[in-house]
């Protein structure tokens, strides 16, 4: 009876693995082949063994394009904790009628595209858009602004993005933490920044490694961002992966630049447990 | 009974399927395949009402497409297949192009000679050009202290922060050949490299380069000044007629769109007759204002009307020598392209 209700779950996993396998471990063995080839004359790819696609990567322009992302990546990574993570702690709180309400304020965005959102921004940023107006209606600023195609309104864009993720699990990690500890902490003399360091943080570590990974992760190739509200002027390794294929039509060259920023990202993320210390990822894992 | 029903549904089904086969292959049908929006409704169903050919608009999204589509069909399905030019050239060179009874094209003698022997088609006999779009630049007076008359003045200190431009690497990579004097084409590697440097120096002039409707940057005043695909200067025109547009001095960059007709084309006969029923320098005027490219149809340029005319048509001073296309050139060169253009875009923040 045993054995046969075993046989039954392996069953009900198969198309699981299967799907794993076909569109997860498939594709990232046909990038990491397509990287090692070379490229047609005018397009396509011919299938000869070559190391140039990796070696392309040492040139000066594409390593500063690697580190320009990494840059933006941790950037926007530390304001959307520095933002989110009290957002999430906070919202677990709550009581649960206004937990409802916020998880609603915090999906309904989710319903619309994340472009449309993003040209959203450009009528807030353009010359003479709301912001604009605002300011000046207000006398702060004298002159028409140039917010628009700047570093800050791509920062802007990316924190707005991936917000919501850090969020989440800040929360679902907030909401499991038993706040009768904290009061014990507090009852056996802890300072409120003591409690928080000592059991608050700590017990929701993982929710914020797992917001971590899902922003940080993200921000490396969200290169629509980079090109709507950037105005192309930040080049992103995701932009020249993007521009590798569907202009230069360099597909082994994208795909040595894909395989490359798997292996950064895994690093990075390698690193980062291995600082924190934390083994799991809430809801990741 | 549900057994019944589903057979039922079954066979209803399989007969839609074969009449929707059956439709594809008759007689009295164009299967035409270009972008979306290339012709006015008016024109294709005038085309319908004269001929009693029925025409079954296909679209794709780019270039690459259509030859991996066409390369599938080896050369069938499609009747008349509208390109760009260097994508022609390749198609040309794998076989899946018909050449042209010219007899059968009353009205080729309109053609614009200036458009015609061209690198994809040297001796035009695969192709009809359908359009052009020619590189020009576009400012607004109002913003901007100097006279532009060519794309050496983007580099004018004025223009500090108010330039876009189009993410077209090989045209922003050849605006700056140009003004060193070299062809857009060049393979010297050194050359290319050169004009990467003089990019450099045009950075801190950019606001933004994006592909999607730059013009609208243009006319709300975001940038003053802006190097854009010609259907982009069309509609900046239409919405701000006092924008200046400017032949370059250094000379013409321009792109053509042409018309050919598959090798195993189902149809040709019908074929024939688009193309010349396009080619009436009537129809084709009305294509060109729709469109908004250059009318490469001389005996239409006088019958675009007078708003349009002077950006849809070019000046009459024109040479051929004055000209130059953008042509596929090798794989090394394309990368220092790519090169030059990436490290141009990351100096411009």
């Amino acid at each position: 009876m045993k054995k046969r209700k075993r046989k039954g779950e392996a069953w009900t996993i198969v198309p699981l693995y299967l799907f794993t396998l076909l569109f997860v471990a498939g594709p990232i063995i046909y990038m990491v082949v397509l990287s090692f080839m070379t490229r047609a004359q005018t397009w396509g790819v011919v299938p000869e063994f070559t190391l140039k696609n990796y070696q392309d990567i040492g040139e000066p322009v594409y390593l500063k394009t690697f580190w320009e992302s990494l840059k933006l990546g941790m950037l926007s990574t530390v304001l959307v904790t520095a933002l989110g993570y009290p957002f999430g702690y906070f919202m677990a709180k709550l009581t649960a009628k206004w937990k409802k309400r916020t998880m609603m304020l915090l999906m309904i965005p989710f319903w619309t595209s994340s472009l449309i959102r993003l040209y959203g921004w450009i009528i807030i940023f353009r010359t003479g858009g709301v912001l604009d107006s605002l300011l000046s209606a207000l006398h702060i600023t004298e002159e028409p602004l140039k917010l628009l195609y700047t570093y800050p309104a791509v920062v802007v864009g990316m924190v707005y993005a991936l917000l919501p993720f850090m969020i989440f699990s800040v929360y679902s990690s907030a909401e499991k933490l038993d706040f009768s500890l904290v009061e014990a902490a507090r009852d056996l003399g802890a300072s409120p920044m003591k409690a928080f360091l000592t059991v608050s943080l700590k017990l929701t570590l993982p929710g914020l490694l797992s917001g971590v990974v899902l922003t940080f992760v993200p921000s490396m190739g969200l290169f629509f961002i980079a090109d709507i509200l950037g105005g192309n002027k930040v080049v992103l390794v995701g932009n020249l992966i993007q521009e590798q294929l569907m202009k230069a039509h360099n597909w082994p060259f994208a795909a040595a630049l894909s395989v490359a920023l798997l292996v950064l990202t895994t690093v990075v993320i390698w690193l980062y447990r291995k600082l924190s210390g934390v083994k799991e990822l809430e809801g990741l894992v | 009974m549900k057994k019944l029903l589903c057979l039922l549904l079954a066979v209803l089904l399989t007969g839609a399927l074969l009449a929707g086969c059956s439709q594809g292959g008759g007689s009295s049908q164009l299967n035409l395949y270009t972008w979306e929006g290339m012709f006015p409704q008016e024109v294709l169903d005038g085309f319908t009402e004269e001929t009693g050919i029925k025409i079954n608009y296909v679209n794709f999204d780019t270039d690459e497409t259509m030859l991996s589509k066409l390369e599938t069909a080896e050369g069938g399905d499609y009747d008349v297949v509208i390109a760009d030019d260097y994508i022609i050239e390749t198609a040309i060179e794998e076989g899946l192009v018909e050449k042209l009874d010219l007899s059968k094209l009353a009205n080729h003698k309109s053609i614009n000679p200036l458009y015609q022997g061209q690198f994809y088609d040297p001796s035009d006999e695969y192709t009809v050009p359908y359009g052009s779009g020619v590189q020009t630049i576009v400012y607004d007076p109002s913003r901007v202290d100097i006279q532009i008359t060519g794309y050496e003045d983007l580099w004018d200190e004025s223009l500090k922060g108010s330039v876009g431009l189009i993410g077209s690497t090989r045209v922003i990579d050849g605006m700056a050949l140009k003004v060193l004097g070299e062809s857009y084409n060049t393979e010297d590697l050194g050359k290319i490299g050169a004009a990467g440097e003089k990019l450099l120096e045009l950075a801190p002039n950019i606001r933004l380069i994006k592909d999607d409707n730059l013009q609208d940057d243009l006319i709300s005043g975001e940038v003053s000044a802006a190097v854009m695909y010609t259907s982009q200067v069309t509609m900046a025109k239409i919405a701000n007629p006092e924008l200046e547009v400017v032949y370059p001095k250094e000379g013409i960059g321009f792109g053509v769109m042409a018309q050919f007709i598959p090798v195993k084309a189902p149809n040709k006969e019908a074929a024939y007759k688009f193309i010349d029923y396009i080619l009436k320098p009537e129809v084709s005027a009305k294509c060109y204002e729709y469109m908004g490219y250059y009318c490469t149809n001389s005996d239409a340029d006088s019958l675009i009307s007078e708003e349009f005319r002077s950006f849809l048509t070019l000046p009459e001073s024109f040479h051929k020598e004055d000209m130059e296309m953008i042509e596929n050139i090798s794989p090394e060169a394309v990368e220092e392209h790519m090169k030059i253009w990436n490290e141009f875009k990351a100096a411009c923040e």
